[in-house]
């Protein structure tokens, strides 16, 4: 055995076949090798999905697209693929496809900045509950359970009367709906890391609380903590269009997708092109991104240095 | 046990209470004024005030909150604006018919998820169990708008099988239960795998198994007995949220229950109306996140109420 690790090349051709009872299909059958190719596929697919919509909004403005808010009353609710509308027009002649991208810039920055912030607050949060216990816990816990029982949509949409549908107020109302789940998990993460031995010798050596946390403890979590912040991504979207379905979405530069939704639904029976293609970019993006997410979980743990 | 229900039925309401002061609050710093809304738009600032004083709206916002705290302890939260009737009495009016739509849609969800998730997670990773995956992954990933006005265009429209709005006969509660299970056994499936998954590779399964303990006892009575608690809490969880009005399904199917009030009751400043809204939500919430944790002891005997709290 220690002659066959200490010369492979000259092993390798006289080697009978295994004499293992596990054969390659045994392997391939495996859950293990399943879960892996499973986990690949969906980011195979979540990729190609994502991309699909993303990188032709990024390139919306340098596309040859009519104007999204121009208006060309001759040119009314024209079926796709005619005179170079590729998504058709709407009732008021304006291009649909250019209107889904120049709003999928606008709710695409909300969702990411939404999830920006409440992946901040809620690690800064989480972390800071976790591992100081005491009052903070409590107040923290207390906060996230209240938000629990609060009807959501509703004070979502209040507050958005209030402060009226700018992009900040909503990415604010979007990343405060949002910030219970990542705090939840970064606290119960910090709760397991701050009993692992590498903190006691910390502390021993002298380091500060808060030195701790973030040097040593907060980078075991993070990754994990980054992990759901993907899938955050794929709902605030969707928490978007919702609102803005509702009227309660950013009218200014470009309508958002929930907007040209419910533009379009009062002629869906005679143009179902406004409502179904709209909603399907929304759909491959969510279904790309939550699928991204799901596979970078489900991928086996590489060890450094290939061991 | 009664200290336990006592004190968690103190920290509910005092949660409500928060929360209704909180919405009290918000709403007043809001623009828009509830006096322009109701006299309509070509009233002379004499109309303007007079409505503002019937309704009690000129006074200090202080004195406001304490006739506002005086009349929630006697259930009186005034008269709506837009309906002409006490606020509590509309929204009363309007809750059976979110009820009626959460019980069916949860109920519903139940029935389809549980079994989906116990078949996926009996096959890891499958080629079958990939494509079911996906799927679910497609259903949590759609706008549950466009898919309410996708079925309604199919299914009222285009093919008339069902009335495409308000509830008049039963047939009108299909397509919002569907809508909006679509989403929810999207999410309790995968949940539901999650769980068995994990409970089916633990090694107290192996032993059983090794027993001879039959496949269906196995999935059914022992990963399923462990996996009970979560998947029951996520089906509560859903059903109490979705008794805050399932705000987006009715205002596309018209329903007429407390989901599409609280957005007309927004629109036209309804003070009264919102908060008889929150309150009542508010409280069935609470109510139903309490029953959850005391079903906790029937489901698992080794919980014991109180003294569970060790996270």
């Amino acid at each position: 055995m220690s002659l066959d690790t200490a010369t492979p090349a000259a092993a390798q051709p006289a080697r009978q076949p295994s004499p293992s009872a596990v054969t390659k299909a045994d392997i391939a059958r495996a859950g293990a090798t399943r879960r892996r190719k499973s986990a690949q596929w969906k980011l195979i697919i979540g990729t190609v999905c994502t991309l699909l919509v993303i990188i032709p909004i990024i390139l919306a403005q340098v596309l040859p697209l009519p104007d999204a808010n121009f208006q060309d009353l001759s040119a009314r609710r024209l079926p796709p693929l005619t005179d170079g509308h590729l998504f058709g027009t709407d009732q008021l002649g304006r291009d649909l496809l250019s209107r889904v991208l120049h709003g999928g810039q606008v709710s695409l920055t909300i969702g990411l900045l939404a999830v920006l912030v409440s992946g901040a607050i809620g690690v800064i949060l989480g972390a800071a509950a976790g591992y100081y216990g005491g009052w903070v816990d409590t107040i923290v816990s207390r906060l996230l359970e209240a938000q629990m029982s609060l009807p959501l949509l509703m004070m979502l949409l209040l507050v958005v009367a209030l402060f009226g549908p700018s992009i900040p107020v909503i990415t604010f109302v979007i990343a405060i709906a949002q910030w219970p789940e990542v705090a939840r998990l970064t606290r119960s993460m910090v709760l397991v890391e701050r009993e692992k031995p590498y903190v006691s010798a910390a502390r021993i050596l002298g380091l500060h609380k808060i030195q701790i946390l973030i040097q040593h403890i907060i980078p075991n979590v993070i990754k994990q903590a980054t992990l759901v912040v993907l899938l955050l991504l794929a709902q605030a979207v969707l928490l978007e269009s919702a609102l803005s379905f509702l009227g309660a979405g950013p009218q200014r530069p470009f309508a958002t997708w929930g907007r040209i939704i419910s533009d379009g639904q009062d002629y869906i029976t005679t143009s179902w092109w406004m409502v179904t293609l709209p909603g399907l970019v929304i759909v491959l993006m969510v279904v790309g991104v939550n699928l991204l997410g799901d596979g970078l979980r489900d991928r086996p743990r590489r060890k450094k240095k290939g061991a | 046990m009664t200290n336990y229900i006592l004190k968690r039925l103190g920290q509910g309401l005092l949660t409500v209470f928060l929360t209704v002061s909180t919405v009290f609050i918000l709403i007043r710093m809001a623009p828009g004024d509830p006096a322009v809304s109701y006299a309509g738009p070509l009233a002379s600032n004499e109309q303007l005030a007079a409505v503002r004083e019937q309704f009690g709206l000129d006074r200090p916002v202080l004195e406001q909150y304490w006739i506002f705290l005086q009349q929630l302890f006697t259930g009186n939260l005034g008269q709506s604006y837009s309906f002409q009737a006490p606020a509590m009495q509309v929204v009363f009016e309007r809750m059976p018919y979110t009820l009626t739509l959460a019980t069916s849609a949860i109920l519903l969800t139940a029935v389809v998820a549980i079994p989906l998730g116990v078949w996926m997670s009996r096959r890891p990773d499958t080629g079958k169990e990939f494509g079911v995956n996906v799927l679910t992954i497609a259903g949590q990933s759609m706008p549950d708008f466009w898919t309410g006005i996708m079925l309604l265009t199919g299914f009222a429209v285009l093919i008339p099988l069902f009335p495409a709005s308000g509830f008049a006969t039963w047939g009108g509660l299909v397509l919002p239960t569907v809508t909006i299970a679509i989403l929810q056994i999207a999410l309790i499936s995968r949940m539901v795998r999650r769980e068995m998954t994990n409970n089916l590779a633990a090694p107290y399964l192996t032993v059983a198994r090794s027993r001879g303990v039959k496949n269906s006892v196995l999935t059914w009575r022992y990963a399923m007995g462990n996996s009970a608690i979560p998947v029951f809490t996520a089906l509560g969880t859903r059903f109490a949220a979705m008794l805050n009005g399932v705000v987006v399904v009715e205002v596309v199917f018209a329903w007429p229950g407390v989901g599409s009030l609280i957005v007309r009751a927004l629109e036209t400043r309804d003070y009264p109306l919102i908060q008889a809204t929150v309150l009542v939500t508010a409280l069935l919430a609470v109510a139903v996140q309490l029953l959850i944790d005391l079903a906790y002891p029937l489901l698992d005997p080794r919980v014991r109420l109180g003294k569970a709290a060790t996270a």
